[in-house]
C-alpha cells in the first residue's frame, strides 16, 4: 500500500467511526428513551433499563467488531518504499 | 488491634508486590533497539491488542468508578446508569479516528509523545509550550484527585489511618512508573484492569447476598423509590445532563491526551483492531457492573443520605455492611488499581512533557548532545520527584488543587479537541488557528465554568468545544498555511498523486 492510500484508508476509517458513534448514540436513545414507557420488566428491572444499558453495550461491542473487520484494514505503520 | 487491621491488608500487599514485579519485568523486557525515550515513553511501539485495550481502559476509569459514580446512583438510581454507559464509544473512538493516523505520523517523525506531533504540525515551540503547561498543570491536579480519593477509600473500608494508604500505594505507584516505564505502566494497568474485575465481582455478589437477592432489591425499589427505576428520575436527571455527559464523557474524550498517546504506542494495526473490541467490550462490562453495585446498594443502605454523610461514603460503608473484614480486603484491591491504573499515566505523560517536550527540545535547539545514559537519569529521575511532590501534596491538599482540579477533564478536552483533530484531518488548519482554539478555548471553559453561565444548563463544555472551534476558525483566516514540507508528512495523500 502507498503511504497516499494509508492515509486515504485511515480518513475513510475516521469517519466510519464517527457515524458509528452516531449509530450508537440514535441507538441508546430510542433503547432507553424510547422504551421507558413501557411497563414491560424483566427480573422486576424495566426493559428500558435492560435495552438502554446492556443493550446499548451489546450494540457497541457489534458496531466495534464490524469497525475492526469490515472497516479496518491491515497495514504497515513504516514505510514501504519498494512498493511505490 | 492495628495489627489486626494490617493482617486483613495481606492481598492487597500481595498486589503491589506484583505491580513493582510487573514493572520490573516490563524493564527488562525493553526492545535493545530503540531508544531509551522510545522505550521509556512508548514501550518502544511494542503495544499488543490486549494490553492496549487493558492500558486504555484502566487509565481512563479512575477511583470515580468506584466512589463517585455509584454513590450518586445510590440516590438517583437507574438514570445515572443510563447515563454512564455512553462511555462505551470512548475506546473505539479514539482509536478508530487516531489510531492509524497517529501511528504512521509518529513513525514517520519519530514522535513520542502528543506533544511532538502538535509541534510538528503547527511548527510551534509557543503552541508545544502551551501544551505542556495545561497537561502539567492538569495532570498533577487530576493525580491529587485520585490519591486522595483512594487514600480516603482505603481509610474508610480499612480503619486504618489516610496517611498509611496513601504512603502504601502512593510509593508503590510512583516507584514503579519511574522505573517502569511506559511499558511497566501498561502492564500494570492490565493487571490493575482485572484487580478491579475481582473488586467489582465480589461486591456486587455480597450485596445481592446481604439483601435477599436482586429481585428482593427491585421490588424494594418499586415500592419504596419508584423515581429509581425511571430514567430521568423524577427531575432529579434532566436531558441537559444526559447532553452534558455525552460531550464531557463520551465523546470529546476523543482529545484526552493521555488516552491519543496511547495510539503512538501501538505494536501494529492488528492490534489496534483488537484493542477496540477488547477495550469496548470492557468498557461497557466494567461500568455497567459498577454503576449497577450503586444502584442495588440501595437495598443494603436504606436509610437516608445524611444517615451516612456524602455519597462518596456509599461505597465504603456498602463494603463494609456486606462483607467480613477479609473480603474487603480483596476488594479494596478494585479501587486501588482504580487509583494507580490512572496515576501511572498521567505521571508518566508528564514526566514525558517536561523532559522530552520542554528539556530535551531545549537541548536540541542548542545544539547540545544529550547521551542516552544522561536521558535516563533525567526521565526517571523527573518521573520520581514529580510523583513525590503529588505524593506530598496529596497528604494535605490545599485548596488551590480541587479548585485547578474542577477545570481539570473538560480543559483538557477542550484544549486538544480541534487542535487534534483539525490537525490530523484539514490540511489548512495552522499554527495561528490552533493557539487561538488552544488558549481561548480553555479560557472560555475556565470562565464560564468559575462563573456558573450555562446555555441549557448544558455543561459549559460545550462553549469549550462551540467557542474552541470559532475561534480556531477566525484565527485560521488570519495565519497562512504550514510549510508543504510538512503537509506533506500529514497529508501525503494531498501531494503524492
Amino acid at each position: 500500500m502507498k503511504r497516499s492510500d494509508k492515509f486515504r484508508q485511515a480518513n475513510k476509517e475516521a469517519k466510519a467511526t464517527v457515524l458509528a458513534t452516531v449509530a450508537v448514540i440514535v441507538f441508546w436513545t430510542l433503547a432507553g428513551f424510547g422504551l421507558s414507557g413501557s411497563d414491560m420488566k424483566i427480573l422486576s428491572t424495566p426493559i428500558w433499563v435492560w435495552m438502554g444499558c446492556v443493550g446499548s453495550w451489546i450494540f457497541a461491542c457489534i458496531v466495534a467488531v464490524y469497525l475492526a473487520n469490515n472497516v479496518c484494514v491491515d497495514m504497515s505503520f513504516d514505510d514501504e518504499d519498494e512498493e511505490e | 488491634m492495628e495489627l489486626a487491621k494490617i493482617s486483613n491488608l495481606w492481598p492487597l500487599l500481595l498486589f503491589l508486590l506484583c505491580m513493582m514485579g510487573a514493572s520490573m519485568w516490563a524493564r527488562k523486557s525493553a526492545s535493545k533497539d530503540a531508544s531509551f525515550v522510545n522505550n521509556y515513553y512508548i514501550g518502544g511501539r511494542d503495544l499488543g491488542g490486549f494490553v492496549l485495550a487493558m492500558t486504555t481502559v484502566a487509565t481512563y476509569s479512575s477511583v470515580s468508578t468506584f466512589v463517585g459514580g455509584p454513590g450518586v446512583a445510590w440516590s438517583i438510581g437507574y438514570g445515572w446508569l443510563y447515563m454512564a454507559i455512553v462511555q462505551i464509544v470512548v475506546i473505539f473512538l479514539v482509536l478508530g479516528v487516531f489510531g492509524k493516523k497517529i501511528a504512521l505520523v509518529s513513525r514517520k517523525i519519530d514522535a513520542v509523545t502528543i506533544i511532538d506531533i502538535i509541534r510538528s504540525r503547527y511548527q510551534s515551540d509557543t503552541l508545544a509550550n502551551l501544551s505542556a503547561f495545561v497537561i502539567v498543570l492538569f495532570f498533577c491536579s487530576t493525580m491529587v484527585a485520585q490519591f486522595v480519593g483512594g487514600a480516603k477509600l482505603f481509610e474508610a473500608v480499612t480503619g486504618l489511618s489516610y496517611s498509611t494508604g496513601l504512603t502504601l500505594f502512593g510509593v508503590i505507584v510512583v516507584f514503579y512508573t519511574a522505573i517502569g516505564g511506559f511499558k511497566g505502566v501498561a502492564v500494570t494497568d492490565a493487571l490493575c484492569a482485572l484487580a478491579m474485575f475481582v473488586g467489582l465481582g465480589i461486591l456486587f455478589s455480597s450485596i445481592l447476598d446481604k439483601a435477599g437477592g436482586y429481585e428482593a432489591i427491585m421490588n424494594h425499589l418499586a415500592t419504596n423509590h419508584p423515581d429509581m427505576l425511571e430514567p430521568l428520575s423524577r427531575g432529579k436527571m434532566p436531558v441537559s445532563l444526559y447532553i452534558s455527559q455525552w460531550m464531557l464523557v463520551g465523546v470529546c474524550t476523543l482529545s484526552l491526551p493521555q488516552s491519543v498517546v496511547r495510539c503512538i504506542s501501538s505494536k501494529d494495526s492488528q492490534s489496534i483492531k483488537r484493542a477496540m473490541i477488547v477495550g469496548t467490550f470492557v468498557i461497557g462490562l466494567m461500568t455497567l457492573m459498577a454503576t449497577w453495585i450503586g444502584v442495588i446498594s440501595k437495598g443494603v443502605l436504606t436509610g437516608p443520605l445524611s444517615q451516612y454523610g456524602t455519597a462518596d461514603n456509599i461505597t465504603p460503608k456498602t463494603i463494609i455492611s456486606c462483607m467480613s473484614p477479609f473480603w474487603a480486603g480483596v476488594t479494596i484491591l478494585g479501587p486501588v488499581g482504580a487509583t494507580i491504573s490512572t496515576i501511572d499515566s498521567l505521571l508518566l505523560s508528564a514526566s514525558s512533557s517536561l523532559i522530552k517536550d520542554i528539556y530535551m527540545h531545549k537541548c536540541a535547539k542548542e545544539g547540545k548532545a544529550l547521551t542516552d545514559a544522561t536521558i535516563k537519569k533525567f526521565s526517571m529521575g523527573c518521573t520520581f520527584i514529580l510523583g513525590a511532590l503529588v505524593f506530598f501534596i496529596s497528604l494535605n491538599p490545599p485548596s488551590l488543587i480541587w479548585q485547578i482540579n474542577m477545570f481539570a477533564f473538560g480543559g483538557l478536552e477542550t484544549a486538544f479537541f480541534w487542535v487534534l483533530i483539525l490537525g490530523l484531518f484539514w490540511h489548512k488548519a495552522n499554527k495561528t488557528g490552533a493557539m487561538w482554539a488552544m488558549a481561548g478555548g480553555v479560557a472560555i471553559y475556565c470562565i464560564t465554568l468559575a462563573m456558573k453561565i450555562k446555555f441549557m444548563n448544558v455543561h459549559q463544555i460545550l462553549f469549550g468545544i462551540v467557542f474552541s472551534g470559532i475561534l480556531f476558525y477566525i484565527g485560521n483566516k488570519m495565519g497562512k498555511d504550514q510549510d508543504e514540507s510538512v503537509l506533506k508528512i500529514f497529508f501525503p495523500e494531498k501531494y503524492e498523486d
